[in-house]
């Protein structure tokens, strides 16, 4: 199967990026039925909730309150989860975070990792750089399991192999694992990965995680999940690294009331996942006895200026969004080219880029809003896909490249024309002329040549009517003469 | 690490010079006033909330039985007797009485690994049952075990007390004097739906979750 390579700066631009899944109707399928699936229990959960948008409001309060006040919580949380026996690392950049967890890898003499799903060690590009420097590296929960062993990538935040169905995973394992014999339901895939997984589970003494939350008050972190491979990576090894972006903080334990009452019923239409994790630093007897916190800025901290782009920060990664998605139920994850996809990772790509890279992502959408409705902490991402539009413009604009660019060509002659009215008028001449060439019968253009092939490629364009409102009220007068 | 300082000054005056707008007095401000009007309070009568409680668990294929307090022994005795199993561990601080005879015990003074994966199944007290979710939660106190004894045991039979049972989820956060150190939050058994979104039950936790309800004064 053919996509795009997940690192922005090499990605190819969203619509070119688009059209191998848009030819390719099996994936459109799978993408297309579980999107589906999640919406329906999603819709009839959160319709449940009569205090679903109070729950909304406050949580956009505490995520924007912990996003002001950020270094505040974040030295909060490194006293609290130092003291209690964690040691707290800070990486400005990807580069950095990847080091520091090698240099403690070296240090625990650390072969082999076992990981519970993370988007940001994704994000950072993690495990090849691992494998690079002899570390081998077992995802542990069951889709990530899959896309390792499948060498796919992840095309959703939530459910990663969306895109892949049971006949697909079954080729996958059933090559990867030595089973022939293994069917292609669901039950008998489940239990491979089970089998596969517990000896990793009980032998392999070091594991990397996310976190879904930071609790500055405590120093403790949060994991949600769903399988029981986080409750393995979390008790048996005696090392824990864990690496998150600094955005991660929430000021209290107690703001966890809001934020796992919308977190499962937005991600997959549970009231509740099954298993939801909390530990601080290190407690004695009961699980690892050396835990690392790395803290990921790599372009976060650039992004708090401006409330606008601020927002970006609040997600708790729920998916919501790109579910609700009328472009991504059609492109998927792939097409986005980086390792958030839908309408968050539209706002979220470009500016950990810098705009230097993934600039077609702002573009990626109808401003329709349904990203907006869903979103549990009330992120306005049509609101910040139009600011980064904007501000993408605003670049080009300073290139003198622009010049030969035929959308700027096009718009100083518009500019031109619309600035007088004799000149608006000869222009509509001139066009009605122009154009009837290629007006058929019904009234519609079907093809244009050159540029404007851009358009008629994919939609008709109403031919000029034969007069104008002007030419028309012109006449009226005259003949009322 | 030498160069850990310099990232950690680097990102925190980052942060600083992009919030420094948003403190004109200088200093964060740590216990402000945000909207909190969702429902903090359930409004179920209390047998109508135990209800919820055992509706919920069901849903989740969850085994429930009741009981009196007088009958917990019994009650667990008749659980680990119907599951056919021999082998089970135990959480250091459970009571007692709650060792039915004629099974297996290993009592948790520090069990290996191996010795916990041996184990068919695990019996533990619990902290708290939100039943809005059918959740229970764990603090992993003397009698609800270390994390790992309700981890690798396929059968995990929890006690919880009526008196145990909120409504909503805010009312465990009230229960809680000061926050847990560890927690789990147990909704279910483990499950997964990675597989074109058909939940499966049971991956790497319990298989099975068994629930004995106990009908204290509350």
């Amino acid at each position: 199967m053919s996509h795009a390579e997940l690192d922005p700066v090499y990605a190819p631009p969203f619509p070119e990026g688009a059209l191998p899944v848009l030819r390719n109707p099996q994936l459109r399928k799978n993408v297309a039925h579980a999107i589906d699936v999640i919406q329906a229990k999603r819709g009839r959960l959160v319709a449940e909730k009569t205090d679903w948008q109070e729950l909304r409001t406050a949580g956009s309060a505490i995520r924007a309150h912990a996003l002001e006040n950020l270094d505040y919580y974040l030295e909060q949380f490194e006293e609290r989860c130092t003291a209690a026996g964690g040691h707290v690392h800070w990486a400005v950049d990807a580069a950095e975070a990847r080091q520091i967890i090698l240099n403690l890898l070296r240090e625990e003499k650390a072969s082999e990792v076992i990981k519970i799903k993370t988007m940001t060690s994704a994000e950072i590009q993690l495990n090849p750089f691992l494998e690079t420097a002899g570390v081998k590296v077992f995802e542990t929960d069951l889709a990530e399991i899959i896309l390792q062993l499948g060498q796919e990538e992840p095309s959703h935040i939530v459910v990663p192999a969306l895109h892949i169905n049971r006949s697909q995973v079954r080729e996958i394992f059933a090559r990867s694992m030595g089973l022939k014999n293994l069917s292609d339901d669901p039950h008998a895939l489940t239990a491979a990965a089970r089998t596969y997984l517990r000896q990793k589970f009980l032998t392999i003494p070091t594991a990397i995680s996310g976190a879904n939350f930071l609790i500055a008050e405590t120093g403790g972190v949060a994991v949600v999940e769903s399988e029981g491979n986080g409750r393995m990576c979390l008790t048996l090894p005696r090392t824990m690294i864990t690496v998150a972006g600094i955005e991660k903080v929430l000021p209290r334990y107690q703001d966890l009331e809001v934020m796992l009452q919308v977190l499962a019923r937005s991600a997959t239409g549970e009231r509740m996942n099954p298993y939801t994790s909390l530990w601080t630093g290190v407690v004695p007897g009961d699980g690892p006895q050396r835990f690392y916190v790395v803290l990921l800025d790599n372009g976060r901290s650039r992004m708090l200026r401006r409330p606008v782009e601020r927002q970006t920060l609040k997600c708790i990664r729920c998916a919501a969004c790109m579910n609700a998605c009328p472009v991504y139920r059609q492109t998927g994850g792939h097409a986005y080219g980086s390792v958030y996809p839908g309408p968050i990772g539209a706002i979220l790509t470009p500016q950990l880029m810098e705009l230097k890279h993934a600039q077609t992502l702002p573009y990626a959408s109808s401003l329709c809003g349904a990203c907006y409705e869903v979103c549990p902490v009330k992120i306005n991402i049509p609101e910040v896909l139009l600011e980064l539009r904007a501000q993408v413009t605003d670049k080009e604009r300073k290139q003198t490249l622009r010049f030969f660019d035929p959308l700027y060509l096009g718009l100083r002659m518009a500019n031109l024309l619309f600035a007088r009215a004799w000149r608006f008028h000869l222009a509509q001449r001139f066009g009605r002329i122009g154009l009837g060439l290629f007006t058929r019968k019904d009234g519609w253009i079907h093809s244009l040549p050159f540029l404007g092939a851009k358009w008629t490629q994919t939609r008709d364009l109403r031919g000029l009517p034969q007069q104008t409102f002007h030419e028309w009220w012109a006449a009226r007068e005259r003949g009322a003469k | 690490m030498s160069a850990a300082p310099t990232s950690r000054q680097r990102i925190l005056a980052g942060i600083r010079s992009a919030t420094a707008h948003l403190h004109p007095a200088g200093s964060a401000q740590e216990t402000p006033v945000l909207p909190r009007d969702y429902v903090r309070r359930g409004s179920l009568s209390r047998d109508a909330c135990l209800e919820r409680m055992i509706e919920r668990l069901r849903e989740y294929d969850a085994e429930v039985v009741e009981c009196s307090p007088g009958e917990i022994p019994a009650a667990i005795a008749a659980q680990l007797a119907q599951s056919g199993r021999k082998r089970f561990v135990a959480p250091e601080g459970l009571p007692a009485a709650w060792l039915a005879d004629g099974v297996e015990w290993k009592i948790d003074h520090g069990l290996s690994t191996e010795e916990i994966e041996e184990a068919e199944g695990v019996v533990t007290a619990a902290f708290c049952g939100v039943a809005e979710s059918g959740t229970i939660t764990l603090h992993h106190s003397a009698a609800e075990g270390r994390r790992v004894l309700s981890l690798l045991p396929d059968w995990h039979l929890c006690v919880l007390r009526a008196s145990q049972v909120v409504e909503a989820l805010p009312e465990y956060f009230d229960r809680c004097a000061a926050p847990p150190a560890l927690v789990t939050f147990i909704s279910g058994p483990s499950a997964t739906a990675d597989i074109e979104m058909t939940r499966i039950k049971g991956v790497h936790g319990p298989r099975f979750l068994h629930v004995i309800l106990v009908r204290d004064a509350s």
